[in-house]
């Protein structure tokens, strides 16, 4: 940028992004009819647009893809569109790849590679596919807008109208972040839409940020990553719920968080309404979320626990539901949800007392990684909501119970509080001398290892043996000592030394259940608010529609 | 609205032996060969597999209605119910008992909790002989007194067992159960994904779920996933006494039904269930 900004104080021309835009505009004139470009023309179309070189977003992350487009941009001449720089949050349908594999693109800056970690590995190896970066969702957002400004964005919509405004329905996410990064700095934005419709339900997108629109051959694609059936919630899981509900939630008054993916806070989040109510902590804890909507929070907005909730995306079968409960969900005048994975994250980040996870691999540092051998899976949006945010300033009880010096300037903390079975499987150790992340790093040149949540934002880690206090440790012996003495017999557990534990437990570094007053045998499925997806739909009144993969019916 | 009771108690969430003790009036329980005689399969410790001391089934007795009742139940969480040589004999040796009984004049009224897979692949041969034997024991003794099966799911009835389920005098269902001779994994390693996705649960429950089954004749009684509604309808099952014909023994009208269908045409649960509506019952 710097040599082209000599170039223009030479000519006097601050304008060649506009000039450029309308020059390449000019050439899909003969295409499109207005803004709509012809579903059949969409190939063309692209190769008109976009120009060798070119930093392409193409809009894709967990949830959902402009797959419409993704599979049109791997259809391109190669020889007209080559070496394209892709950027994209996550890596996840095979055309993503297959746009290396063709030579249609040559580097890529992205966040997450989940389904196609194991292609993305190969392709690095055969030299095909460079990474610029791996990162975190708000990082993606902020280099979109600062050093990584796309050329051209690819984005997914429900409707359009001929003015180019778009309806995203309940799966806003990513779009809105993408398109201002796009369209304020003179790139191009097409969007696909599900269909074209002469009056939109809402505008989630202003017409005058998008360029093109086309109707897709098929609706985009959504995946359902966050619904869990409770039937395969185990008693292992409802013990580890029942610890953290009463020796984090209720003791440092949890107020606001963010739970991740898995089984492990899905049996939580069906907890609250049963073990929860008996303690008496409805309203007084977990009542503003940073979630999507989990079918599996269902009960507790039922049986009024939850006051609010962001989401960062919708989830398939959910869209009826959200939308009869616009006290809880942020919804538009429409009556349909409206997330936002940008602000969601910002509020996971800065505005939760809480980040609650499962994970794959911990180690004696507790440093945490979900990457496993082989797999260059990425990050996604964990980092964020599992990181504390030194430069929050707004105080709540439970961030301000993190607080263990005594010195006049002191701050609080977020928790960061990791659930982890001490065996995966019954079989694999989940606690381990040294990650997998450090190898798979090495082997994929990464300058650092991709730990996903590191050991010193960790402030608490829950096993079925107990809860070690991690924030309370003075030093990183006594961490070690706390992180060992729950992981049971894996390699990091057996070097606990029990007669430590009277003191580790007085000094309250670590509770095991007798501690908090949970019973291990109280741990049953029968305690669980709903223990199946038709439980699900049954507390929903008939709200919820789960996929067909889910039904047992 | 009116949310479910918290918590909700599922017949499906119960192990075999509280399945058997629901179904049996309070305090009447009393297991048969119980876990402590460690009566063990003796073939799966060779294999590597960790056997059960009850072999994955419950025998017990008790009343129902002030009868004398035994009811067999096979517990899915261990080796997906799968029938082997211990296990199958002590629901073909208590049949055979319970036809003892009734040849005396004095019926116990049996009840089959079916949840299995079919046959235990590791003793494939010993538990095929054992499921035979029970097929006998069920065709004789339900001269006598109406032998009631259940299927509540999740697992199903699969294999053999689902012929034995075939034979019962009567079937009840949760909508979450299934019966068929093959299972859905079966039937897509068989003749293909094309045939039927088995991770399609849609057409999978289109198929052999509970309502469907119910809803064609090859089951009898739709009831709620409750311990208290399916003894409800345990207890209606035998009180409506022993049908004037079994199921299997309507082999014309099978026949019938089975010259209906043209194999050439794509069927699915509804077209199903519009063929057969004419001779139902």
């Amino acid at each position: 940028m710097c040599a082209n900004s000599a170039a223009q104080l030479e000519g006097g021309n601050w304008r060649r992004r506009r000039e450029e835009k309308a020059r390449r505009l000019n050439k899909a004139g003969r295409i499109a009819r207005g803004r709509v470009l012809p579903t059949g023309s969409i190939v063309a179309a692209l190769e008109a647009l976009i120009e060798p070189g070119d930093r392409v977003f193409v809009e894709g992350n967990n949830q959902k893809q402009a797959d419409f487009l993704s599979r049109s941009l791997a259809r391109v001449d190669a020889g007209k569109v080559h070496d394209l720089h892709l950027l994209i949050s996550s890596l996840s349908r095979p055309e993503h790849l297959d746009v290396f594999e063709r030579g249609i693109a040559r580097k890529t800056d992205f966040a997450y590679a989940g389904p196609q970690s194991l292609r993305v590995a190969q392709l690095l190896t055969d030299g095909k596919l460079k990474i610029g970066a791996i990162h975190t969702y708000l990082e993606l957002y902020g280099r979109l807008v600062l050093d990584l400004a796309p050329t051209v964005a690819l984005v997914a919509a429900e409707q359009a109208d001929a003015a180019g405004n778009l309806y995203t329905g309940p799966n806003t996410e990513d779009t809105p972040a993408v398109v201002e990064a796009t369209a304020f700095r003179d790139g191009i934005v097409i969007a696909q839409v599900n269909e074209l419709a002469e009056e939109l339900p809402r505008v989630d997108l202003p017409g005058s940020w998008v360029d093109f629109v086309v109707e897709a051959d098929r609706p985009f694609h959504i995946e359902p990553l966050f619904t869990r059936d409770p039937r395969h919630i185990s008693e292992v899981q409802i013990l580890m719920a029942m610890l953290t509900i009463r020796g984090i939630y209720e003791r440092h008054e949890v107020k606001s968080l963010n739970h991740g993916i898995g089984f492990d806070t899905a049996a939580i989040e069906l907890l609250l309404p049963t073990y929860g109510e008996s303690l008496g902590l409805r309203g007084k804890v977990c009542t503003h979320w940073a979630l999507n909507p989990h079918p599996t929070l269902i009960p507790a907005i039922e049986s009024g626990w939850v006051e609010a909730v962001v989401a960062f995306g919708s989830e398939v079968g959910m869209e009826n539901y959200t939308a009869a409960r616009p006290d809880v969900f942020m919804t538009g005048g429409d009556g349909s949800l409206r997330s936002n994975r940008a602000f969601a994250q910002t509020a996971g980040l800065y505005a939760a007392d809480a980040f609650v996870g499962s994970t794959l691999q911990i180690d004696r540092d507790a440093n945490s990684s979900t990457v496993t051998r082989g797999r260059l899976a990425g990050f996604g949006g964990a980092p964020n909501l599992g990181s504390d945010a030194r430069g929050r300033r707004h105080t709540t009880p439970a961030w301000l119970s993190m607080i263990t010096g005594e010195s006049e300037v002191e701050r609080g903390r977020k928790l960061v509080v990791q659930l982890a079975e001490t065996f995966s499987d019954g079989q694999t150790p989940r606690f381990v001398e040294s990650l997998d992340a450090v190898e798979v790093g090495r082997n994929a040149g990464l300058p650092l290892a991709p730990v996903m949540i590191y050991g010193d934002d960790t402030t608490h880690i829950v096993t079925e043996e107990g809860i070690a206090y991690l924030y309370r440790a003075r030093n990183l012996k006594e961490r070690r000592e706390a992180l060992a003495a729950v992981a049971g017999v894996t390699p990091v557990g057996l070097k606990h030394d029990r007669s430590r534990e009277k003191r580790l437990r007085r000094d309250g570094l670590v509770a095991f259940p007798e501690d908090l007053g949970v019973r291990r045998t109280d741990a049953r499925r029968s305690l669980l608010a709903a223990q199946s997806i038709g439980d699900l739909v049954e507390w929903s009144g008939g709200l919820y529609n789960p996929p067909d993969r889910f039904r047992t019916w | 609205m009116s949310a479910p009771s918290i918590p909700r108690v599922h017949f499906t969430e119960l192990s075999a032996r509280e399945r058997a003790k629901a179904l049996l009036e309070a305090g009447t329980f009393r297991e048969l060969l119980g876990p402590f005689e460690r009566i063990e399969s003796p073939h799966l410790s060779p294999q590597g597999v960790v056997p059960q001391s009850d072999d994955g089934v419950v025998v017990a007795r008790g009343t129902i209605d002030g009868s004398p009742a035994v009811i067999l139940a096979i517990e899915a969480a261990f080796q997906g119910g799968g029938i082997g040589e211990v296990s199958g004999a002590k629901i073909a040796g208590a049949l055979e008992l319970a036809l003892g009984d009734a040849e005396a004049g004095t019926p116990v009224r049996p009840v089959l909790v079916l949840e299995t897979g079919g046959i235990r692949l590791q003793e494939a041969n010993l538990g095929l002989l054992a499921i035979a034997e029970v097929h006998a024991a069920i065709i004789a003794l339900r001269r006598y007194v109406p032998v009631v099966g259940v299927i509540a799911g999740p697992l199903g009835c699969f294999g053999g067992m689902s012929i034995a389920a075939g034979l019962c005098s009567y079937l009840i269902m949760t909508r979450e159960g299934r019966l068929g001779l093959n299972g859905p994994a079966v039937i897509e390693e068989e003749a293909g994904v094309a045939e039927l996705d088995s991770r399609d649960n849609r057409r999978v429950w289109d198929i052999m779920g509970g309502e469907q089954r119910v809803a064609v004749g090859m089951a009898d009684t739709l009831t709620e996933d409750d311990p208290d509604s399916v003894a409800r309808a345990v207890r209606e099952a035998f009180a409506a006494g022993l049908p004037e014909r079994h199921r299997s023994a309507k082999v014309e009208r099978y026949e019938t039904r089975l010259g209906v269908i043209d194999s050439s045409q794509e069927l699915d649960g509804q077209k199903l269930r519009s063929i057969w509506a004419e001779e139902r019952r």
